[in-house]
């Protein structure tokens, strides 16, 4: 019984007050009243005490459906935990400035894309694609920005994604925004999580801020792909500086190194057109083929249907009866003074 | 009743009858319940860019919720979460941050029913860590969000404290450019109008104290000096031209700059209302923005389910005062 009330409920509970009227059918029958002499004179009939109960019954059935329809009575909706393909895939999108130049370094002009523009159209093709994707989106520039929270909603996660071809921000600080997508990541275990990483430049990573996201890829073990749009002209991840090797004269190839030593799974893509970013992100898809349990929301069911329905049979047996009613009196004037207007007791 | 052997029934009589009548229309609104469709109708919803500033005089601690102090971004975060559940399904509202000079666009405008969690924890997780610069023109920021919202299409709540870092040259804020009133909206004012001390952070984010009149600049000597310059001590036309004594004055402290906000505001043809709390958000907003046409629906069957029950009731209790009474009773 509790059961039954934790799982159904009524929509405007407050109407439900009025169900003491589905008992007025007990002391008013609403039928035609015939005027006899005395009650005795009329025969114990066991078929006409059976009828009058069942139109009681359909009175009751009538306004108690009636009531109970006009609450809106609902089985409460469910969450069902399925497993589908899919993965959380938490999205750290570089806005810096450079990002709205073209992949040649200019200002875009005629049918030229810029970056974010490349990215912005592919991604969104991306988000959507799978059914069963949570998808987390975090900017950054100087500063990082948590755009949207892991999330199930592509048509937001889109939206999230549609501004981010708009003008960006400064600079490229890359260590806390890895940071703040890491953190979006929830805590449930047995799950894909991939840490999808899009710019154009790198940043060093001072040293003491890497001993942190070591700390913290090793807790989360993301599959990194770090998707790196690269301007023609500037260097590669491969590409080892001509004079001295440190993280500042090649703070791509060093991000790279430290990626690598990460001991994750990791993949760099170097994309130098959008051609190239789209075999990226199809690549991407391909690799990410692991069961991830979703919820599916089974919406609330209306009964209200029902209600009317029980309440429609009610009033028609009710109507029935109304039709059917015999009319002593009249019959008995009738037969008497023909002339005579007919005594109606009607109820 | 039934076990007469009367020869027909007076059919035709019952047929015109009123309690036939009432019951057989109660019948048909109950089965005109069970098969109707839901009616369409227009409701009135908005859009909303939300632009928030989130530079650091938004840390003032100069609200209070449940007791305790609460800072001005706190309280708009809240007051906007307020706003978001309570608009109409259908209702689509942007994102985006302020401070610097321009609004950042977090996300495009997105529906406040289904993609409500979303935009529930994007606005929860709002931050002033966030900010990319520690500059605060709020004019600068006020009119580019106009622009953006009128980019997307939508209508403008701009939340702020007013407080322009670095002061404005001379006090003047830039002209407005656009068109006033080509976007509708609305400026919030948010914070205390006593003056309260600004909270300073370390690189990590750890507060550290608060501002002192030192530490801030309290006088944009940008471009030409103003012109009581000469008055000053220590004026030099060309090596002192502002004077030769630091600026002293209160931009250490903050509160809200109520009549400037309602300056530009003016301006650039919004609103302007004060953010008195978590709640009260609703009503200046809605007045402000453009109702927008939404597709709703409206469920007949209340009305049917009422009417009918009404008929029943009534049919059933016609004779009930006569039936109660012994007295009134039928011969």
């Amino acid at each position: 019984m509790t059961a039954l009330f934790a799982s159904h409920g009524v929509a405007t509970p407050w109407v439900l007050w009025l169900l003491p009227l589905a008992l007025v059918p007990l002391v008013a029958s609403g039928r035609r009243r015939n005027a006899l002499p005395a009650i005795a004179a009329a025969p114990a009939d066991p078929l006409s005490r059976r009828i009058g109960l069942a139109l009681t019954l359909s009175g009751i059935a009538a306004l108690g459906g009636l009531v109970v329809g006009l609450a809106g009575p609902y089985r409460a909706g469910e969450r069902i935990t399925r497993i589908g393909i899919g993965a959380q895939v938490s999205m750290l999108i570089d806005r810096s400035g450079s990002m709205n130049e073209t992949f040649a370094g200019k200002q875009p002009s005629g049918a030229e894309e810029s970056k974010a523009a490349a990215s912005r159209r592919l991604l969104a093709g991306f988000v959507g694609e799978r059914e069963h994707d949570l998808f987390a989106v975090t900017a950054f520039s100087t500063a990082p920005m948590l755009v949207m929270p892991m999330t199930d909603r592509h048509d937001a996660v889109r939206a999230a994604i549609a501004a981010i071809d708009r003008p960006g921000l400064d600079y490229t600080n890359v260590a806390r925004g890895l940071a703040m997508a890491l953190a979006q990541f929830g805590a449930d275990r047995g799950v894909s999580r991939v840490l999808l990483f899009i710019s154009d430049g790198a940043a060093v990573i001072d040293p003491r801020v890497q001993n942190q996201l070591r700390a913290d890829f090793a807790k989360i073990r993301p599959n990194l792909y770090w998707l790196f749009l690269r301007t023609k002209g500037s260097p590669s991840i491969h590409d080892r500086p001509e004079g001295e090797d440190t993280p500042q004269a090649a703070p791509e190839r060093h991000l790279d190194l430290f990626f690598r030593s990460l001991g994750i799974p990791y993949r760099a893509f170097e994309a130098e057109g959008p051609q190239a970013v789209a075999d990226a992100i199809a690549q991407i898809e391909a690799l990410e083929r692991d069961p991830i349990p979703y919820t599916e929301i089974r919406p609330r069911h209306d009964l209200t249907g029902w209600a009317y329905g029980v309440a429609a049979l009610g009033l028609l047996l009710l109507a029935l009866a109304a039709l059917a009613e015999a009319d002593l009196s009249a019959r008995r004037t009738a037969r008497g003074v023909a002339a005579a207007e007919p005594r109606r007791r009607a109820a | 009743m039934s076990a007469a052997p009367s020869p027909a029934l007076p059919l035709a009589r019952n047929l015109r009858g009123p309690r036939f009548l009432a019951l057989a229309l109660a019948l048909a609104l109950t089965l005109a319940a069970l098969v109707a469709p839901a009616l369409p109708v227009t409701r009135t919803g908005a859009e909303i860019l939300m632009v928030v500033d989130i530079t650091g005089s938004m840390n003032v601690r100069d609200y209070t919720q449940d007791g305790r102090p609460a800072s001005r971004l706190d309280t708009a975060k809240a007051a906007l979460r307020r706003l978001v559940a309570d608009l109409p399904c259908g209702s689509r509202v942007a994102l985006a941050l302020f401070t610097e000079r321009r609004p950042f666009l977090l996300f495009a405008p997105i529906e406040v029913c289904a993609d409500f969690a979303p935009l529930d924890g994007a606005l929860a997780a709002l931050d002033w860590r966030m900010a990319w610069e520690g500059d605060s023109r709020i004019a600068a920021g006020l009119h580019r969000a106009v622009a953006m919202a009128a980019d997307l299409g939508t209508d403008l709540v701009f939340v702020t404290d007013g407080q322009e870092t670095p002061p404005l040259p001379g006090g003047e804020p830039p002209p407005f450019d656009g068109r006033p009133g080509a976007v509708r909206g609305l400026v919030v004012g948010a914070g205390g109008y006593a003056l309260s001390p600004i909270p300073r952070y370390d690189e990590l984010g750890r507060e550290k104290g608060f501002y002192g009149e030192a530490d801030v600049t309290q006088e944009n000597r940008f471009g030409p000096p103003p012109a009581d310059a000469e008055s000053r001590e220590g004026f030099n036309p060309r090596n002192a031209p502002f004077g030769s004594v630091a600026a002293r004055g209160t931009e250490h402290l903050s509160s809200v700059r109520e009549p400037y906000l309602k300056r530009l505001a003016a301006e650039a043809g919004l609103a302007y209302a004060h953010l008195d709390g978590p709640g009260g958000l609703d009503a200046p907003v809605l007045g402000a923005v453009a109702p927008r046409a939404l597709r709703g629906s409206l469920d007949p069957r209340p009305i049917l389910g009422a009417l009918a029950l009404a008929l029943v009731l009534a049919t059933l209790c016609a004779g009930l005062p006569r039936s109660l009474i012994p007295s009134a009773r039928p011969r």
